[in-house]
């Protein structure tokens, strides 16, 4: 069913409701100020009129923003009044009526369907009041007061919907007639095509707009002129007579034709144009109309996209060409990129290959007057195996680009020399499967790739010189084999970076000072190279010479950074750390210039790091504070130093890295050289470090109620023995007296297991103690010929030993001496 | 190599005194005795071995000192060694019996006052 418009606005509807609780309202008071009847309540009569009014006014000012739903409430809410005060005026017939006046409202306004909804209240309101009111005879006035307004409800429902429906055509007709006009104006009007109506005989019957526009004729003028004479090129009118007579007379009620034409406009300029003509029979007169298109714009488009794919082309050319550059750059970055010349030249190739789209690429280069293929790109099984040797050979005698077939049927070959400074250093050969004609252009882009492959491998070579030389250099700055320190492992690692090119400035270096301790020392001169090689060859024998003097570990530092200060270039500096180890006292101490902490791990608590010490790195200020840190170190206690490249990894704070060695330090072996490798495996990736990598570990000699420590058979071998036996002595509680007497006694046996030994002292003697109670007894064996003490001098040594120790007994044996020393230490 | 033993020579008139600092053992005995010898002049009253200040002292040491008291005897000239009682030096002076050949004293002033 087809929804009837609505006859009023919602204000409309809204206002009336207002108006009718108004007169409602005043209808109730003038019942009260005329004369009544006694059982009326005025007061609640007033105060219904009151309400009334208020909604009246609130519904009036809101009107025009009230809803459809809000206004049924409200007109249900009359309703409710209404019988209220109908309840109230008692007897009054008056009230009734204006039931009336509310079901009329609802049949006007609203569809029927809600009109008598609103009856229905109606009727349920009355049919309760009329109950409670007069028991005796309700039927007769309800139906009075319902069915009076029911009925006429319902004829004004019936004639508003009537009208409604007459509306609803009248308005849908005129806005139909509106929009067809509209449509023909428009299509006509605004059409870029020109419309135009012929009659059989050719004479202009209409003109539109874009007519007008097209040909520079006013429809005023052009209407009633024949089309031929106005419009066609006088070459082309007999070829529009002979159109126009044959679409006239063709029998197809519809025939129409569609061709292109060149016609005239008013200035006598001419333009291609495609029309459409159609045969119309309106009431028996036959018309031809025609629309006409002007197309010399999608000509000149035509054109344009034409140019522009030109113009593309030359971009996607010129783009080929950038890529082509960009792509001889890599072949320059391919040598930085790189350890060696092998690697350089094999990426060369294939970066060459893709480069130039070709399907193989070859290096020959000269070594020793000869050519030889260094490198290859990856054979193209079409093309066979191809490395293009004898031809690379002729590319040298002619000095100068060559082109021949290839392997391949159908393939060819090009050979470009590689000149260094004017030498030809090299032939470039590239491979193509599929023949190409190759414009000078292509061999200008080969020639430019020959250039940078020359300048790379000239790079690299150099490069690799240099390498080499600092490669060299700073291996020999690292102590070929660590000094063998009794009562102490020493194991150090150093590995270069995985990718790096360049040397780094770490180094290391193990020392015994002046005192019986034992310097470490770990430093990282900033830079790469030579230069920093060099700069580390100075700082290790400086600080060699400083330390070996006896100067504190402080001082050392000084005079390395006065070092650098004023002999190095303003940029060198260093971090550096010096450790003394001091087994005999039991201590290490350090001075730390900007160098990553080392650590100390005791197997007590957890790995530590030495905090303490630091100052700023080497060559940074011309006075800096060294300041010296000691700290305890029992036997069996490690002290591991290292440089960042072990905890520093890209993207990553050092603290992260630091973490991860005391973690990994925690789990570690003791042993020096398994500590080294432990420590390595877990810190530094499969694929090498991204730096230098230089890692350093000394560990004391556990001491329990045993040990056994082999010494070089040289006489400055016997003041780190007798540290060490100091160190244990003190260790199993013996006497300050005691220690001197027994290190006195071990020092007698020891002179004579040197002397055994004889001048090169090669085989070391070995020193050996155990104590069970208080009993303790110390032997030392030596590899040589036991001799017999000479009596005088040397004859007081055994005097000596007999004198200090409980026992002593010498075993002399064919394959050496061992003298055994016996003694019961105080409780 | 590590420097274990230094040794200062002082002239107190004409007496010659050697400050021995350090631990003596076969590495620093040999061509020690010889350098103390060559500092005492012929017409040097004596010498005193200052061992005050030394740490250890094995037979080679012991040796060099028996070498010198021999060396200045011959020449007539009194050798002093200073050792304090109860340090370690002392006590191996007292094992070999040192004080046979040259009288060893508390202090290098009493050394020194004796000399004449």
């Amino acid at each position: 069913m087809r929804e009837l418009p609505e006859l009023f606005a919602v204000g409309v509807k809204a206002r009336s409701l207002g108006y009718l609780f108004v007169a409602g309202a005043s209808l109730g008071v003038l019942t009260l100020i005329l004369p009544h009847d006694e059982g009326v309540r005025e007061l609640q009569l007033y105060v219904l009129a009151a309400l009334a009014v208020a909604i009246a006014a609130l519904v009036y000012v809101q009107a025009e923003r009230v809803s459809e739903w809000q206004l049924h409430l409200v007109l249900a809410a009359g309703t409710t009044i209404l019988s209220f005060a109908n309840y109230y005026a008692g007897e009054s017939t008056l009230y009734p009526l204006l039931y009336t006046w509310t079901a009329l409202y609802a049949f006007y306004f609203f569809s029927l369907r809600l009109a008598l909804a609103h009856m229905s209240y109606i009727g349920v309101a009355y049919a309760v009041v009329l109950a409670i009111q007069d028991p005796t005879s309700p039927a007769i006035r309800w139906l009075l007061a319902v069915g009076t307004p029911l009925i006429a409800g319902l004829l004004i429902s019936r004639m508003l919907d009537r009208l409604r429906a007459e509306q609803l055509q009248t308005a849908e007709g005129a806005r139909e007639l509106r929009q067809s006009e509209a449509r023909t104006r428009i299509v006509l009007d605004n059409s870029p095509d020109a419309f135009v109506t012929l009659d059989r005989d050719g004479i202009i019957r209409s003109w539109n707009v874009a007519a007008e526009r097209m040909f520079g004729w006013p429809a005023s003028e052009a209407i009633g002129k024949p089309y031929r004479a106005l419009v066609t090129p006088p070459e082309l009118r007999d070829r529009h007579d002979e159109r126009r007579s044959a679409l006239v007379e063709n029998d197809d009620p519809l025939a129409t034709e569609h061709f292109e034409v060149e016609l005239l406009r008013r200035d006598g300029s001419r333009f291609p144009a495609e029309a459409t003509v159609s045969k119309v029979d309106v009431r028996g007169e036959i018309l031809l109309s025609g629309f006409i298109r002007d197309i010399s714009d999608s000509r000149r488009r035509q054109e344009e996209r034409e140019a522009l794919m030109r113009e593309q082309a030359a971009r996607a050319e010129a783009e080929r060409v950038a890529e082509l550059v960009s792509g001889m750059q890599l072949l320059v970055d391919a040598a930085l990129a790189h350890r060696t010349l092998d690697d350089i030249l094999s990426d060369l190739v294939v970066r060459v290959r893709g480069v130039l789209q070709a399907d193989a690429a070859s290096i020959h280069l000269v070594e020793e007057g000869r050519l030889v293929l260094r490198a290859a790109s990856d054979d193209d099984p079409a093309a066979g195996p191809f490395t293009g040797e004898e031809f690379a050979g002729r590319v040298v005698e002619a000095r100068e680009p060559l082109f021949d077939t290839g392997p391949g049927e159908a393939s060819s070959l090009i050979g470009v020399p590689l000149l260094a400074e004017g030498a030809i250093t090299g032939v470039l050969v590239v491979c193509l499967a599929a023949p190409r004609h190759f414009a000078s252009d292509d061999i200008n882009v080969l020639r430019l790739a020959a250039d940078r492959v020359a300048l790379a491998i000239d790079h690299a070579r150099v490069y690799e010189r240099e390498h080499r030389i600092a490669e060299t250099l700073q291996r020999s700055l690292l102590p070929e084999r660590l000094p063998r320190l009794p009562g102490l492992d020493v194991a150090a690692r150093y590995l270069p970076a995985a990718a790096e090119a360049e040397v780094g400035g770490d180094w290391y270096d193990v020392l015994s000072v002046p005192g019986g301790g034992v310097g470490l020392v770990m430093g990282d001169v900033a830079g790469k190279g030579l230069a920093a090689a060099s700069m580390v060859g100075r700082l290790r024998s400086a600080l060699r010479a400083y330390a070996l003097e006896g100067h504190a570990p402080a001082r050392v530092l000084e005079q390395l950074n006065r070092l650098i200060w004023t002999e190095a270039d303003e940029s060198q500096m260093a971090t550096l750390i010096y450790v003394i180890v001091d087994p005999a006292e039991g201590q290490v101490r350090w001075v730390n210039a900007g160098h990553p902490p080392p650590l100390l791990v005791d197997g007590q608590q957890p790995p530590h790091y030495l905090e303490g010490g630091s100052s700023v790195p080497l060559g940074v200020l011309p006075f800096p504070d060294f300041e010296e840190v000691t700290v305890p170190m029992d036997p069996g206690n490690t002290v591991v130093l290292y440089t960042d490249g072990l905890v520093e990894r890209p993207g990553e704070h050092i603290d992260a890295g630091m973490g991860r060695l005391v973690a990994v330090l925690r789990d570690a072996p003791t042993e020096p050289d398994q500590l080294c490798d432990h420590v390595l495996r877990a810190l530094v990736p499969d694929g090498g470090a991204p730096d230098d990598v230089a890692l350093l570990t000394l560990r004391t000699v556990p001491m329990g109620d045993r040990f056994r420590v082999d010494f070089p058979a040289t006489p400055e071998a016997l003041s780190s023995m007798r540290s060490l036996l100091r160190r244990w002595l003190r260790h199993v509680g013996a006497g300050e007296q005691e220690i001197a007497e027994v290190v006195t006694a071990c020092g007698e046996a020891a002179t004579n297991a040197i002397e055994h030994a004889g001048a090169g002292g090669e085989t070391p003697f070995e020193v050996g103690g155990q104590l069970s109670g208080r009993d303790m007894q110390i032997t030392i064996r030596d590899n040589g010929a036991w001799r017999a003490p000479r009596e005088g001098d040397q004859g007081r040594g055994l005097s000596l030993m007999r004198a200090l120790m409980d026992t002593v007994e010498v075993t002399p044996t064919p394959e050496g001496t061992t003298v055994r020393l016996e003694r019961t230490l105080e409780p | 190599m590590t420097e274990l033993i230094e040794l200062d020579i002082e002239e107190h008139g004409e007496v010659v005194v050697a400050h021995l600092k350090g631990e003596l053992d076969i590495a620093g005995a040999s061509g020690l005795g010889d350098s103390i010898n060559d500092a005492v002049p012929t017409s040097a009253r004596g010498l005193v071995v200052d061992c005050s200040n030394l740490d250890f002292i094995d037979s080679s040491g012991i040796a060099m000192l028996f070498g010198l008291a021999r060396r200045l005897g011959s020449r007539r000239q009194e050798l002093r060694v200073v050792a304090r009682e109860g340090k370690p030096v002392a006590r191996v002076l007292q094992i070999v019996e040192f004080d046979r050949a040259a009288p060893i004293h508390e202090t290098l002033d009493e050394a020194l006052a004796q000399t004449n």
